[in-house]
């Protein structure tokens, strides 16, 4: 857009979409935990969007009953597998529970505060208002669901194993 | 907890820093390409700010640092810089609060997601370009209401307060830094755009929201925006584009669902009925000291000598 | 600016598929856990063998085509976001679209197919 940029040799300073989206210290900004949900959210998002691709593919073996018994067999004999299976689940929980806080943000505005004159210490009324809250409880709720998830993805049923 | 955070961070700068530090400062040479870090020692005193030390830099160590500030108060918004991989304001960041005696290193960067000219000048064409591509102005359906000018706009308080906060932003490009979206996408508009749209589609007296709705909703729009709220927490003028940006795109979304509507538009004032009140000035009638007449001591000449 | 076309219709459809998807896709994951499960199921393991598969298939084939479509629109939409952001030539948004329509139409396809072939086939 510059007309300047032809004469002089500009540096590219971006850190690209990759390194944001994955490097939670990139901006070492204080009291912000919404973009460390942001990254989670985000790569969370990719690994359900793989699975689901797996999924389908896997699924379609459904249709013959031997052989997908004989699979999930094997399937259920790896520990790999399981674990693979209980990231996906912490994913589908953390995902699913945040993108509640997002919807209510992002598509119907609420959450965010109310606009204020500026007085110390200055701390925006977004990162004060009740989505912050709900950060809080986002994360409390998807650790317990994802244990949850852990005992019944390795055990079995959904009892304490005591 | 998140305000004691802060209010620890706000100690910090009342403190008394290292009596020596170390400026790291990354560099570039336009000429040559090369980008290295380069190292400075500089003695503090209390209330040192970075700019302060940069200054010190290239007054008494090296003369070839380059750097852009202007009013030194955090008004002008010329001096953002990054301070320890946190986009900050130099004049605004005191070094007490960036190093302590344990760890007497600052490293200075120039903004990311900003082309850089040289060492931590940053170019701002395109961060302008996109803040002149929201229309950042009153819109009138009758452009005479705005050029010729002859009476203002009526706004209650109320509304000025709606907007107040995001009509604070000085540009300093801090928040487009920190922003995740900028650091891959140079077609985003950013934060500080975003923000001053939605200012300026709520302002009471801007009839131009059709046009300013259209700019934001693309691919590279609004809805790139993930509320990852870092703009709203490095904002050195607590103008909170996070914030903006939902409400934005919360009447985008509902002017596309055809339920929003502009709910106030004020029309410029009309003439005055009669003329402004004159008020005759007077001297105070009960005066402090007792005794005196105001009306005489005024008249009662005084030689003043003014050479002296 | 390259492309100027409002995407808040496609945006729009991403917050809807996401309210589908907690319904919709909660009802899938429930169907797993014994105790809530509308398949009866008394262990994790039971709920994958064949014939309550086939039960969820026959049973519930409308909840699992709606999960199929908001799943993957959902899912494809949100990549493509990320892919946006990547880089922002009109050759690559082009080729980002063209393969997100392709990857959608493919697996919505075969996804169908699989329910297809159970409702045909009790």
């Amino acid at each position: 857009m510059s007309t300047r940029k032809s004469k002089v040799k500009l540096l590219k300073n971006m850190p690209g979409v990759v390194r944001a989206s994955i490097d939670p210290f990139l901006v070492r900004a204080t009291n912000n935990p919404e973009r460390i949900m942001f990254i989670l959210h985000r790569v969370t998002g990719v690994i359900i969007v793989l699975y689901l691709f797996l999924h389908i593919y896997v699924t379609s073996n459904t249709i013959d009953s031997a052989r997908w018994n004989s699979l999930m067999e094997q399937f259920g004999a790896s520990i790999v597998n399981k674990i693979g299976e209980f990231i996906v689940a912490g994913a589908v929980i953390f995902h699913g529970l945040n993108g509640i806080r997002l919807l209510l943000v992002e598509f119907f505005g609420v959450g965010i505060g109310k606009p204020e004159h500026p007085k110390p210490p200055y701390i925006a009324p977004s990162l004060r208002a009740a989505q912050r809250k709900a950060i809080y409880i986002v994360a409390v709720l998807s650790v317990v669901g994802w244990i949850i998830a852990g005992i019944l993805i390795f055990t079995g049923y959904l009892e304490l194993p005591l | 907890m998140v305000a004691r955070s802060k209010f620890q961070e706000l100690l910090a700068a009342t403190r008394q820093p290292p009596k020596e530090v170390t400026i790291r400062v990354k560099r570039y040479d336009p000429e040559t390409g090369k980008v290295w870090y380069q190292d400075y020692k500089v003695k503090t005193f209390r209330g040192m700010t970075i700019l302060d030390a940069l200054l010190q830099i290239k007054e008494k160590i090296d003369h070839t640092i380059v750097m852009r500030y202007s009013c030194r108060m955090g008004v002008c918004g010329s001096c953002g810089v990054v301070v320890n991989k946190k986009p900050s304001l130099a004049c605004q960041t005191q070094i007490a609060a960036v190093a302590s005696e344990d760890k007497p290193i600052v490293v200075v960067e120039p903004l990311y997601n900003f082309p850089i000219i040289r060492d931590l000048v940053a170019d701002f064409g395109d961060f302008f370009n996109k803040h002149r591509a929201i229309k950042p102005y009153i819109i009138r359906k009758d452009p005479d209401e705005v050029e010729k000018g002859e009476r203002e706009f009526i706004m209650d308080p109320h509304d000025l307060h709606e907007i107040y906060e995001y009509s604070l932003c000085i540009m300093c490009g801090l928040c487009y830094s920190a922003c995740p979206v900028s650091a891959g996408d140079p077609l985003y508009l950013g934060p500080q755009a975003l923000a001053q749209a939605y200012r300026f589609i709520a302002d009471v007296r801007d009839e131009g929201y059709e046009e300013r709705i259209k700019i934001v909703d693309t691919e590279h729009g609004c809805h790139r925006c993930h509320f990852a709220a870092t703009c709203s927490a490095v904002c050195p003028k607590m103008v909170d584009p996070a914030s903006a940006i939902q409400r934005l795109r919360k009447i985008v979304f509902m002017k596309t669902l055809g339920f929003w509507k502009k709910k106030k538009i004020t029309q410029i004032a009309g003439p005055l009925k009669e003329p402004l009140r004159q008020i005759e000035a007077k001297y105070a009638v009960e005066n402090i000291l007792e005794g005196v007449d105001p009306e005489e001591q005024a008249k009662r000449e005084e030689k003043i000598d003014l050479e002296l | 600016m390259i492309i100027m076309a409002r995407s808040s219709r496609l945006n729009i459809w991403q917050y809807i598929t996401a309210i589908l998807l907690i319904l919709v896709l909660g009802f899938h994951l429930a169907e797993r856990i014994p105790g809530l499960s509308p398949l009866g199921v008394e262990s994790y393991e039971e709920s994958l063998e064949a014939h309550k598969v086939e039960t969820a298939y026959n049973k519930y084939s409308i909840i699992l085509s709606i999960l199929l479509i908001t799943a993957l629109f959902h899912g494809l939409n949100g990549l493509r976001g990320i892919l946006l952001e990547y880089r922002q030539t009109s050759n690559w948004t082009l080729l980002v679209n063209i393969i997100i329509i392709v990857l959608f139409l493919g697996f919505l396809a075969f996804g169908f197919r699989t329910i297809y072939i159970h409702i045909a086939s009790p």
